[in-house]
């Protein structure tokens, strides 16, 4: 059955591939959104304009109707408020894309969602990126979903790492344009550590499939669901090159004494030990009982490549994560200098 | 043979015009098993080239459609020389003559023309070249003959370049054997027939390794995404950093071509990749065209061996990195390399196999003349738990 889709944002990361999947789908779609990101991108798709942090920044969506509302570029929970006051009474689904980052331990391996006391204390209802972590905002804004929109109206889907053409964090995408780069490479921990990420297409088309199953609840959305290891990953980005690129593994306590942060100048990297000993090993049964899918990881990989290398050169050397090259140079020459 | 025409369009569909996967993803779009991957551009580079009336001896088999193709794509004048009882369908627009080479006189049909390059695919018997030899003798540019790295005699130093040590080449006065055994010395000796058929200005050796890719019957790479593709518990050969090598017929095709196109001469060793790559390597990254929920355990050579399992045929495109096998994947190629070969992505080999091996008929499918059968598969991983708790 076709719906009615209205989407808050869509032309950001995840956003443009949702419209294109649910168009393809043959759901009519409506976006809302300040018209300053990627205008004219869906020229034949309807868009309302608002501002969320502007006063009635909201009025463009009074008296509209529809059956989903998929909210995507939530930060600060008194987003999902404003946004439930206008529109609660009039649709029939509210979809809040949370994270992963809403569980404080990770300690767990196999967390589900039903791990309710693995996660953040929420942040206070007016809390900003200033005064509560990511995860603690995120906690509160499925609170306050459910508050809103009700539990039988309310879908939140929990993304971990979310990777592939269009992300600007450049997290994943480090690793195929370093493996591409070729000659000897910093990997870090063992070839067997445990990684996991979702391609931002695998995510919103199940988020749209789990629209059209009208689904409720929480959904953890990572994978793949087999599990995947960093060798599997960088040899895997290896595979779409013709690289002449060498790996050499550096042990996780040489590179935290270095200073070297996983996630950040190692990103999608994170020792899988402590706290973070379930970080990359999170239960995604139900989302893939519901119909989650991966598509292979080459395909991730090569279309995160041709992204990459449509930017401008200035955009293409300045990497957001990831080693910058001297730094890399410099921790293999010291690892091999090691007794 | 079993590449029918059909499969072959398939196949020839993804060989020319420098798109390797573009076509048949496409067409999966959201389709059922979702695998698309974007088209890898080949750097062949080169402005179009003059073009060259080139004969090919074979051409209907495994690599010769790959070359026939491309030098059609680059515009050269392509003639067949085989039995026409291969694929015979195949090229129906391309000149054919006919013979069988094992016929008395069965190069009576090179007897006239001239040709700028003369390839030799199908040859192991060092008579044929002989046969070849006399029939085109003075109209001839350039002859290659398709040898192999079986040439060499000890395998057990990594970094070999074609200097290496040969086989005692077979007497080509003696009746033909083709015992796997006399493939190496029979191959010597085809390619000292060669230098003295032809003259040592006009000939070129290439020695391939494993050719693997789309119309590969002997199933060794393919057994690998096949594998791989069916997920679980996979047993994987030897330690990950055991070294692999294997070239894919699209580029091994179409460099040989291109060797034509700039006269070329002399001896290449002829496999890939370009990048030294190792089993763990080559394992994760045909894994990672597909969805499959493959994880490999890695069992010893030693182990392997106990079990009566056999490198190269049960554990294909593998031999232990140690001792006599030491250098047998690892074979210096930089000559080549220099004189153009490329080496696609592995990504681009893996899903191109896989995505032939699934057109292919099931019962073929399922006599897979390579790889370890399942309920050894499973036994020697049984045994292999067993014995490390």
């Amino acid at each position: 059955m076709a719906l009615r889709i209205l989407i808050l944002g869509g032309t950001g990361f995840i956003g443009p591939h949702q419209v294109q999947y649910a168009l393809s789908r043959g759901h009519q779609v409506t976006l809302f959104n300040r018209g300053r990101t990627n205008p004219g991108l869906f020229r034949n798709v309807e868009t309302l304009i608002g501002d969320r942090n502007a006063p009635n920044g909201y009025a463009a969506l009074k008296g509209r109707t529809w059956d989903v509302v998929i909210d995507n570029p939530v930060q600060v929970p008194r987003w999902v408020r404003e946004a439930g006051a206008v529109l609660a009474p009039n649709v029939g689904k509210y979809v809040f894309v949370s994270t992963l980052s809403t569980y404080a331990n990770r300690g767990k391996i196999g967390i589900t969602e039903t791990d309710t006391d693995l996660l953040n204390a929420p942040a206070a209802p007016d809390a900003t990126e200033r005064d509560a972590s990511y995860g603690a905002r995120k906690v509160r804004g499925e609170m306050d979903a459910v508050a809103t929109f009700g539990e039988s109206k309310t879908l939140i889907v929990r993304p971990g790492l979310i990777v592939g053409p269009g992300d600007l964090t450049d997290r994943f995408s480090y690793w195929p344009i370093r493996v591409e780069q070729g000659g000897e490479m910093l990997a870090p921990g063992t070839p067997d550590d445990p990684v996991a990420f979702v391609d931002q297409r695998d995510l919103t088309e199940f988020m749209v499939r789990l629209c059209e199953q009208n689904a409720t609840g929480i959904y953890n959305v990572v994978g793949p669901a087999s599990g995947l290891t960093m060798a599997g990953m960088l040899y895997g980005c290896k595979a779409v090159t013709t690289a002449d690129t060498r790996f050499t593994w550096v042990d996780a306590d040489f590179l935290l004494e270095r200073k070297l942060r996983p996630y950040a100048d190692l990103p999608v990297w994170m020792p899988p030990r402590g706290n973070s000993a379930g970080w990359a090993r999170m239960d995604v049964s139900k989302a893939v009982k519901a119909g989650l899918t991966f598509r292979p990881l080459a395909e991730t990989a090569r279309d995160t490549l041709t992204y990459y290398h449509a930017q401008p050169p200035e955009r293409q050397a300045a990497l957001k994560a990831g080693l910058p090259p001297d730094r890399e140079k410099a921790v293999l020459a010291e690892w091999k200098a090691r007794s | 043979m079993t590449l029918d025409r059909r499969t072959f369009l398939k196949t020839s569909a993804v060989v020319g015009g420098g798109l390797s996967l573009g076509l048949p993803a496409l067409a999966n779009a959201f389709g059922s098993d979702g695998v698309r991957l974007a088209a890898y551009r080949p750097e062949t580079g080169s402005a179009q080239p003059k073009p060259l009336r080139i004969l090919i001896l074979g051409g209907t088999g495994f690599i010769g459609p790959y070359q026939v193709q491309y030098a059609l794509d680059r515009k050269h004048q392509v003639t067949l020389f085989n039995r026409g009882q291969t694929n015979s369908n195949l090229f129906p627009g391309v000149p054919r003559l006919v013979g069988d080479r094992n016929a008395p006189d069965g190069h009576a049909a090179l007897k006239s023309g001239s040709w700028d390059l003369v390839i030799d695919n199908p040859t192991t018997n060092p008579k044929w070249v002989r046969g070849a030899g006399e029939a085109l003798k003075g109209r001839v540019g350039q002859y290659i003959f398709v040898s192999t790295i079986s040439v060499f005699s000890d395998y057990s130093k990594p970094g070999m370049d074609e200097n290496g040590p040969l086989h005692q080449p077979t007497d080509i006065d003696k009746p033909f054997d083709r015992a796997g055994q006399f493939y190496g010395p029979n191959k010597v000796r085809s390619e000292m027939e060669a230098v003295a058929q032809f003259g040592r200005d006009k000939v070129t050796i290439v020695r391939p390794g494993l050719i693997v890719g789309p119309g590969d019957l002997s199933d060794r790479f393919s057994y690998w995404p096949v594998r791989i593709d069916k997920g679980g518990e996979i047993l994987a050969p030897g330690t990950p950093n055991d070294p692999v090598q294997y070239i894919d017929a699209h580029d091994l095709s179409e460099w040989i071509v291109r060797l034509g196109e700039t006269r070329t001469t002399g001896t290449f060793n002829a496999t890939g990749p370009k990048s030294p790559t190792t089993i763990a390597e080559m394992l994760y990254g045909i894994k990672s065209v597909t969805s499959s929920d493959a994880k490999f355990t890695w069992v010893p050579a030693d182990f392997l061996a106990q079990h009566q399992v056999r490198a190269w045929s049960e554990m294909p495109v593998w031999q232990p990195g140690q001792g006599p096998t030491a250098g047998f994947m690892a074979i210096d190629c930089r000559k080549a390399y220099a004189a153009g070969l490329t080496c696609r992505p592995l990504a681009d080999t893996a899903k191109a196999t896989l995505d032939w091996y699934k057109t292919r008929p099931a019962a073929e499918q399922e006599r897979a003349r390579a790889g370890i059968a399942p309920e050894k598969e499973k036994a020697v991983l049984a045994a292999w738990h067993a014995k490390n708790g």
